[in-house]
């Protein structure tokens, strides 16, 4: 161990109680003070685990068989007493919900210390400076259910730190927040790395925000470390070069093209391009015109046609105002916006599950207002945010015909086809909740799809999934669009509504403030606009799908050769 | 569910002690039970619907009325036809079977709205307590007594909420899958309920598991705890207090001089000028914060010193 070496894993299996496949197999790991340290793999890779077994949560909290040692600082943590050890180690989860146990944010920041007995004078000042330090002043004395989801997480945060750990571990913090809340949360744990000196092991699924803030990257599957890279651009090309998922998409672009250096940010992708750009005279190559052309949009029946809705609730918040919307049989509609923007509500009128206060909604020619929930079982698929609502039976199969035998459809019927194309094939057997996030989320979709339903409405759908689940997401809502199915999506995520997603709306403040064709929309913004397209904003193109970045790349290596002019582009 | 979060308000009564707002709530509830007098129930009453309305607490107290007025209608007609007793009779109703000719009389309908008035101050009581104490503040207080109790509590509160939020959306995801909630019949709606309170129940348990582990990796049970409390005394909680004390030990005083004693049967008493008095003093007590309140929220040499 070298002498700075805060953590060190040595030989580490483990296998939860009653399982006979390890969580954890064979880990050597070594983490020294002030690093910070981004862990990724798929669902069920041991990301998890890994921190448990740092937290001393395993084996003490969850049981099961463990061979191997956790130290800290040269002392093996199964010696070392909870009450010290949870001073030297903190860990946060992805749910603030599930992690909160107080009703104001001041008495949640003071849980921890309360635990350790500390003097009520020290307690105080723990917590006042937590708070100077989260910018949680403000908010000390509000009750908890007050709170956003970003501050409900940076509260837990807080509580953990007040504790002043010397290591802070990161169960995926922003999986349950929108993008801004899990910006203001990575910033928080960056600032704490650099200015604090605290060591970070951070797990997390949105790479394309955190990769090039880690000073190293572990890629993880199947409980093994697979990949353990002294430079996140290291594990970038590792990626590629082994065709893993787990790459952020500039990344992925660079790197698959080839390119010996690989930018982890806009501003390093926009240097890399302008050099080749230099070394071709300032040449681009000419191409077609803008590589993205106006895909016209599907042009088939109309099934959702929402005329000047407006929806107040109860407290006379004002979620929707004069939206205009249709949607055809065969479109594949992403529905953007900030918090609050009424984006969820839209959803749930579109579902029937509020009723316009203004305005008109008719899907397939009925009109929303007049039709019960139910009556529309069968006609329109409604995913909520947590699959988990979903299930209650003890197989996917059950639940499966449960949805048919509710809407009067023959039963049992054959599944095996439906599970096989969502890639669920041999999970009808099993129990729902006992399967990964991805795989739940398939699983509450073939629930819905069991019905076979004309129209989809998905809310948040890629939420806590790896990049993995959200390709074969996006394929699938893809594929089920071609076959005529009408897909409407709520989601803060903006590449995937770039990748998969046909027409873009964006809302604000229940008013629809954008919409169109998504090179239209997502191309030539501040903040609605994924990586690629800002890569490429000061060219003639609207790029917003890796394959269109791709293709400029290579033909600017191919216009390096042929030595045409820049002005027919820029 | 707005009932049960409890909201930070413009107001002093927020703002107390939370020992104070335990010992208003609580003397409210002792004195209710003690006065058997509909006029010093109604002095209650007048005092704690004074100040409700003064926190500005009307949209939240609404249903806690709503509530007390049905039970209090209720209260009245079932004692006034089952009760029987007193001598000026009414009216006299038909033949019932087992209940014979029910016999209305006066001292029954107003014993009736005695009882009444009693859980209109109880619920009242019970809805500043819920709206305006500081009920972490409280269980810190309490927690001397038993500290694992007491934090099982704090949870329980701060559950509640998530709960319902988790049964309306789970309600929803069943509805879109065919669930029949509207238009069923009764077994139907039962049936429907099964699936719902199932995935609740699973729900329930996979967030218990997930607490625990927070809990422990925060040192929960790594050894004795040692409660934090942050909250302060203000000239304003002294006032408060002592024009408590005198309202209690008026109340006593009043149902020790038989003053607050009411006897309904056989015939109605008739009001005594004497208690008329300490009755009135009391509400002027009690309504005393709703006072102080005012000054808090008006005027700013007052915020300043109390």
């Amino acid at each position: 161990m070298a002498p700075l070496d805060l953590v060190e894993i040595k030989d580490l299996t483990y296998f939860y109680p009653q399982t006979s496949r390890p969580a954890l197999e064979d880990i050597n790991l070594s983490v020294s003070a002030g690093q910070f340290v981004l862990v990724v793999g798929g669902s069920g890779s041991g990301k998890t685990s890994l921190l448990r077994a740092v937290a001393g949560l395993i084996p003490a909290f969850y049981g099961g068989t463990v061979a191997g040692r956790v130290y800290l600082q040269g002392e093996d943590i199964r010696n070392i007493p909870r009450r010290r050890l949870v001073q030297q180690v903190g860990i946060v989860f992805q749910d603030p919900e599930s992690q909160l146990v107080m009703n104001t944010l001041e008495g949640e920041l003071a849980f921890g210390l309360e635990n350790l007995g500390l003097d009520p004078a020290l307690t105080r000042r723990r917590i006042v400076e937590t708070a100077a330090a989260l910018n949680l002043g403000p908010y000390l004395s509000r009750p908890v259910a007050q709170l956003s989801g970003g501050l409900k997480q940076k509260a837990i945060l807080g509580s953990v730190l007040a504790m002043q750990p010397r290591v802070l571990l990161l169960d995926e913090p922003t999986s349950q927040l929108d993008p801004m809340a899990g910006e203001e949360i990575l910033a928080a744990i960056r600032r704490l790395n650099e200015e604090n000196g605290i060591t970070v092991i951070l797990v997390e699924q949105r790479l394309e925000r955190c990769f090039h803030l880690a000073d190293r990257v572990v890629i993880m599957d199947r409980g093994r470390i697979v990949c353990d890279a002294a430079r996140p651009g290291e594990a970038a090309r590792w990626a590629v070069r082994t065709a893993s998922p787990f790459v952020p998409p500039l990344a992925r672009l660079f790197a698959g093209e080839g390119w010996r250096e690989v930018p982890l940010t806009v501003k390093e992708g926009l240097r890399l391009l302008n050099r080749e750009l230099s070394r071709a005279g300032d040449k681009l190559p000419p191409g077609e015109g803008p590589l993205a052309k106006k895909s016209a949009l599907a042009g088939g029946t109309p099934l959702v046609k929402v005329k000047d809705l407006w929806f107040t609730y109860p407290n006379g918040q004002e979620a929707l105002r004069g939206i205009d919307l249709t949607v055809k049989a065969g479109d594949f509609t992403i529905i953007m916006g900030e918090n609050a923007a009424g984006k969820t509500t839209l959803l749930k009128v579109l579902r029937g599950l509020l009723k316009p206060g203004r305005g008109l909604v008719r899907v397939l020619g009925r009109d929303i207002a007049r039709t019960p929930v139910e009556e529309l079982a069968g006609e329109i698929g409604y995913l909520s945010q947590n699959p988990d609502d979903h299930f209650f039976l003890p197989t996917v199969e059950e639940e499966l015909n449960y949805t048919r035998k509710k809407l009067g459809l023959p039963v049992p019927f054959d599944a095996g086809e439906m599970l096989a194309q969502l890639g669920l094939a041999g999970v009808a057997g099993k129990n729902p909740r006992d399967l990964s996030q991805g795989e739940r989320q398939r699983v509450a979709l073939a629930v819905v799809m069991a019905a076979s339903p004309r129209v989809l409405l998905l809310d948040e759908p890629t939420r806590g999934l790896d990049y993995q689940a959200k390709r074969d997401l996006g394929e699938l809502l893809r594929r089920l669009r071609e076959q005529g199915q009408a897909i409407v999506v709520v989601t803060h995520d903006v590449e995937f509504a770039a990748e998969y997603g046909e027409e873009i709306v964006l809302l604000s403040a229940g008013r629809v403030v954008a919409r169109g064709e998504k090179h239209e929309v997502l191309t030539g913004g501040v903040f609605y606009s994924p990586q690629v397209s800002r890569l490429f904003q000061d060219t003639p193109y609207r790029v917003v799908t890796l394959e269109e970045g791709r293709q400029i790349l290579r033909r600017l290596r191919q216009g390096r050769d042929s030595k045409l002019r820049r002005e027919e582009i820029l | 569910m707005q009932a049960i979060v409890q909201r930070e308000r413009e107001n002093l009564f927020t703002r107390l002690h939370p020992l104070t707002g335990l010992l208003y709530v609580a003397s409210l509830a002792v004195l209710a039970l003690l006065f058997s007098h509909p006029l010093y129930q109604l002095a209650l009453f007048l005092a704690v619907g004074v100040v409700l309305l003064a926190a500005g607490g009307w949209q939240v107290w609404r249903p806690y009325l709503y509530f007390s007025l049905t039970m209090l209608i209720i209260i009245v007609g079932f004692n006034a036809v089952l009760g029987g007793w007193g001598e000026t009779v009414l009216f006299v109703g038909p033949a019932f079977p087992i209940l014979g000719r029910p016999r209305v009389t006066l001292e029954a309908l107003l014993y009736g709205v005695g009882m009444g008035l009693r859980l209109l101050v109880l619920t009242s009581a019970f809805c500043y307590y819920n709206h305006l104490v500081n009920q972490e503040g409280v269980m810190r207080l309490l927690s001397p007594l038993g500290g694992r109790f007491v934090l099982v509590i704090t949870m329980a509160t701060r559950f509640l909420p998530l709960l319902v939020q988790e049964f309306n959306r789970i309600m929803a995801v069943q509805r879109c899958r065919g669930v029949k909630v509207t238009g069923a019949s009764l077994r139907e709606k039962v049936g429907s309920m099964v699936p719902v309170l199932n995935i609740l129940l699973l729900a329930a348990l996979e967030r218990s598991l997930q607490v625990a582990e927070s809990m422990q990796a925060r040192g929960y049970g790594s050894g004795p705890r040692r409660v934090y409390t942050r909250e302060l005394w203000r000239p304003r909680d002294y006032l408060i207090l002592a024009a408590l004390a005198a309202a209690f030990l008026l109340g006593l005083a009043a149902v020790a001089a038989g003053w607050a004693r009411y006897t309904y049967y056989p015939r109605l008493a008739g009001l005594q000028p004497g208690s008329l008095l300490p009755a009135l003093i009391l509400t002027l007590a009690l309504v005393q914060p709703a006072v102080l309140n005012w000054g808090w929220l008006h005027w700013t040499w007052l915020k300043s010193r109390i």
